[in-house]
């Protein structure tokens, strides 16, 4: 199949010789012509029918490779039998087990691929053949998920359309055709409820929600192609290639060295693996629902540091609630809280990056970053202040004038009363 | 009541008629005059501010402003272009800043980075920086906002 | 003294002012227990002329779009020197002429002071009156904070419920299907140019018809000789306004007004909103009503009683024969106690918190 759509290149790209017309592989941008799809689509059964309805929006054969360039045959002949005459070469249906070989016929063709997308990489199969999907597809499992699964089989889209089913915000359903299918999965020993669990993490909260296309989503993590779970040792480098911040602090703990010897995934301990959510202050602790208690009890070393870590936060956290709602009140009360605003917005920013100290797990780290966060605080604190006084100031002037016009009431009664005395 | 009392009582009436109308007038009238003399910012300072200076604001720096209380950041770029974006990083709300090294803006709370059009490049940030126009009068940069 | 007296000289030579000071001088204004009641007219007068003055000095600054609103009066409040000042006065002032303005009629009401031959002076009063609602209504909208702009969706939707034209009225006032920067525009030159206009050309005309015809004298009340307009009641009048302005100074400074938080038309209405006290005896008793009364819809049966209401306290010069006749009125004095006892105690009952 692969020298037959070789052929046609070669005759394609020497428009100047003579020879039979390009019959599987047509122009490059040109929509494929071809026999196939006529009949096809005449036909009344469906499942023969909607491969040639959906070839008009198939990547491949708009780009002029006719339904020949997988299955065979001669996409020219108007007669069926000729057409799909094994001896043309006609496969028909591919099998499972067949389509990585099919599809990387050409997609792992650099010299081939470069002439229709120059851009996209050309190591899918390699890649494939590492994932599980590829290792138990060789053993001859054909329920694992090849190319098609994915990707789709006839009417396939690029995958930076938002109609693909590999788009980034469509990947999690892809994935859950088989991956949330807890009877499926027990016979792989997966849980199944993976999916479920994602689908509560913080990541598919900025997907969805706000749309963000760069967070992460299956793929990200397990590798697309060559889909496989992290190994243990790489769960850090995974998560950090984007929470760089955070893991260079961790990598100053005395955690990072203790999970390497007991072989255990470093953020995934703390902040789970598919289920991330949003942190709170208030899992810092050994109690119930906190997640040093994992590992740390009542009483030892991770204990105590943890309530200094927790109490340094939660007390700038406390302080910054109340002066946030102390200047709110100010500035409904029409005083400028520009400066105490700014203040406010530097506090929460050593704030944030008190969180990220966390994870060296030294409070001294912490409190080098909530104290700034409180020095700046009491900044605020002051420019609160001030502007309470400037409101006394008002109130209290207020006051003397109407002292003032209190008084020249009273005279101009006397005045009145005077006057009228005399007359 | 004799007629000297009554004189000096009659005089301090009008004494304290003439002084509290007299203060009535002057405390209604200063807020007045005060209120009419144009404030030292002449305009809410919400939509167009005068940013910085063109001479401070050397090639491959950057420089922070504030529309009110909301930080906004110059940039000028090794080409000696001036550009404003909006200062707050799109991720967790940190002020970002300029990093001559990295020759682009980045962000001290989650290592997010901006290339010099604003656009998110690299780290947590979910969105680009919003862009302000910029106009330059003699050495004055302003950067409107919503324009 | 002397240069006074020339200018004066030359003054009357022109324009003839001896005859006014002679007329000035002449003039009386009775006296009796109840000349009290004089002072309130004067009172609003005063209020609405502090209301001219902070609403030009407030026009020096303030903008009047969506987008700059609440921008401008944050401005006025935080950057222009004693701003504070001069918007927390326009607005306690503008309560202050509201309140005299009512206290005003129901003085009139009862001295039954409205009849024959002063009815048109109790028409533009009552006209007057209404004004001064609308510009408090158009007013409180201005600052485009949100307690401003739900009271205001809130206040102009009743008057969809008006027939047939309801929804017209409705798309003219708002400047639109919704309260939006349109209707703050709309507002803004209601409040600033209209309003002003047409108050101004009926407070003229009142006050020409008080000068015309001289004060009302309740007949029940004994009679004393009368007091001197110049300068006796005028040095009262000036006393009673100094008054009135060290309640404003009060005010300002125990109550001072807030800027409030930027209107967010998106955003849920905030628990409570209520509107200007002056309008909540309507607000709660349309709340009051059921859904539906005999089949019509509860809001448009309040809202047709509040104008039979209304119309028929306009006409009282009309339907009360008997006090013209000079004799004492029951049924009027029961229908004032029963206006004044309904507000000030559906008022009184909404600030206490029973209708929630």
């Amino acid at each position: 199949m692969r020298l037959l759509a070789l052929f046609a290149v070669t005759l394609v790209a020497s428009p100047g010789l003579a020879g039979p017309l390009p019959r599987v592989v047509g122009i490059p941008g040109k929509p494929a012509q071809d026999q196939c799809t006529a009949c096809h689509q005449a036909l009344d059964e469906p499942r023969l029918q909607q491969p040639a309805l959906q070839a008009a929006q198939d990547i491949h054969h708009r780009q002029g490779i006719t339904c020949a360039g997988c299955h065979g045959g001669d996409p020219t002949a108007e007669d069926p039998d000729v057409a799909m005459d094994p001896k043309k070469g006609f496969v028909g249906k591919i099998p499972p087990q067949k389509v990585p070989e099919v599809c990387g016929s050409c997609h792992s063709d650099a010299a081939f691929m470069l002439r229709y997308a120059p851009n996209i990489p050309t190591d899918q199969w390699a890649q494939y053949k590492t994932s599980r999907h590829g290792l138990a597809l060789v053993k001859g499992d054909g329920r694992v998920a090849t190319c098609a699964s994915c990707h789709g089989a006839h009417g396939v889209l690029p995958a930076g359309d938002a109609r693909s089913p590999v788009y980034p915000s469509r990947i999690v359903e892809t994935c859950a055709r088989c991956h949330g299918d807890v009877a499926l999965m027990k016979q792989y020993g997966i849980a199944g409820t993976e999916i479920e669990e994602y689908k509560q993490s913080v990541h598919y909260q900025a997907l969805t929600v706000k749309n963000d296309l760069s967070a992460p989503t299956c793929n990200d993590c397990h590798g697309s192609h060559g889909a496989t779970p992290p190994g243990v040792s790489s769960v850090s480098n995974v998560c950090g290639t984007c929470h760089l911040t955070q893991r260079e602090a961790f990598d100053l703990s005395p955690h990072k060295d203790a999970f390497a010897a007991m072989e255990q995934p470093a953020c995934e301990a703390c902040h789970s693996n598919h289920k991330v959510l949003q942190p709170q202050d208030q899992w810092i602790g050994v109690g119930e629902g906190q997640v040093c208690g994992n590992c740390h009890v009542a009483g030892d070393l991770g204990a105590q540091v943890a309530q200094a870590l927790f109490q340094a936060l939660a007390g700038t956290v406390e302080r910054m609630e109340r002066v946030h709602q102390r200047v709110e009140q100010l500035e409904r009360r029409g005083m400028l809280m520009d400066e105490a605003t700014v203040k406010l917005e530097e506090a929460h920013q050593a704030l944030v990056l008190a969180r990220n100290e966390v994870h060296t797990v030294n409070p001294q780290r912490v409190t080098a970053k909530t104290d700034e966060a409180q020095a700046v605080l009491a900044k605020a604190e002051k420019d609160a202040e001030a502007a309470e006084k400037e409101l006394r100031f008002r109130h209290n002037g207020l006051k003397v004038s109407l002292v003032v016009i209190l008084l020249a009431v009273v005279a101009l009664g006397l005045k009145i009363r005077e006057m009228e005395a005399r007359s | 009541m004799d007629t000297g009392n009554k004189i000096s009582r009659k005089g301090f009436i009008n004494w304290l008629l003439g002084t509290s109308l007299g203060a009535t007038v002057v405390a209604a009238l200063y807020p007045v005059f005060r209120y009419v003399l144009p404030p030292e910012v002449a305009e809410a300072p919400t939509n167009r501010v005068l940013a910085g200076k063109l001479s401070e604001l050397p090639p491959n720096s950057g420089k922070i402003f504030r529309f009110g209380a909301k930080p906004g950041i110059l940039v000028r770029t090794q080409g000696g272009e001036v550009r404003a974006f909006s200062g707050i990083c799109t991720h967790l709300n940190c002020t970002v800043q300029y990093r001559a090294d990295f020759q682009h803006i980045w962000c001290a709370c989650h290592n997010g980075h901006y290339d010099l059009q604003g656009k998110n490049i690299q780290g947590p940030p979910p969105r680009p920086l919003e862009t302000y126009k910029v106009d330059i009068v003699g050495d004055d940069i302003y950067v409107t906002r919503g324009a | 003294m002397k240069l006074i007296e020339k200018l004066w000289q030359a003054l009357d030579e022109r324009y003839e002012l001896q005859p006014l000071v002679d007329f000035a001088k002449q003039k009386a204004v009775p006296r009796h227990r109840h000349d009290w009641m004089y002072y309130f007219g004067g009172l609003t007068l005063f209020f609405f002329l502090i209301q001219v003055a902070t609403g030009i000095l407030l026009l020096l600054y303030y903008r009047p779009t969506a987008e700059a609103a609440f921008e401008s009066v944050q401005f006025i409040m935080t950057r222009v020197p004693f701003g504070w000042l001069i918007r927390s006065i326009h607005s306690w002032s503008a309560n202050l002429m509201i309140a005299s303005a009512f206290i005003h009629m129901f003085t009139v009401y009862f001295a039954g002071a409205y009849v024959k031959p002063r009815e048109l002076t109790w028409w533009t009063g009552v006209a007057l009156l209404l004004l001064a609602l609308g510009f408090g209504f158009s007013g409180y909208l201005l600052p485009w904070n949100e307690l401003a702009f739900f009271a205001t969706r809130v206040g102009t939707d009743m008057v969809s419920k008006v027939p047939f034209i309801g929804h017209w009225l409705l798309r003219v006032l708002r400047g639109g299907e919704d309260v939006t920067g349109a209707t703050l525009t709309r507002f803004f030159g209601i409040h600033v140019a209209v309003l002003p206009m047409i108050s101004t050309f009926l407070i003229l005309l009142h006050l020409a018809f008080i000068q015309r015809q001289g004060m009302h004298e309740p007949q029940e009340e004994p009679k004393l000789p009368p007091r001197p307009f110049f300068p006796n009641f005028v040095l009262r009048e000036f006393m009673v306004w100094l008054v009135g302005l060290a309640l404003l100074a009060a005010l300002a400074a125990f109550f001072p007004w807030e800027l409030g938080k930027k209107a967010d038309p998106f955003a849920p209405a905030p628990a409570g909103i209520k509107p200007e006290w002056y309008f909540l005896f309507m607000f709660e008793t349309l709340k009051l009503l059921p859904a539906k009364v005999l089949g019509i819809e509860g809001e448009i049966l309040g809202l047709a009683a509040f104008s039979v209401g209304g119309l028929f306290w306009f006409l009282a010069p009309l339907w009360d024969r008997k006090r013209v006749r000079g004799e004492k009125s029951l049924f009027a004095l029961v229908v004032g106690w029963g206006v004044v006892l309904y507000i000030a105690a559906f008022t009184a009952l909404s600030y206490l918190g029973v209708f929630q």
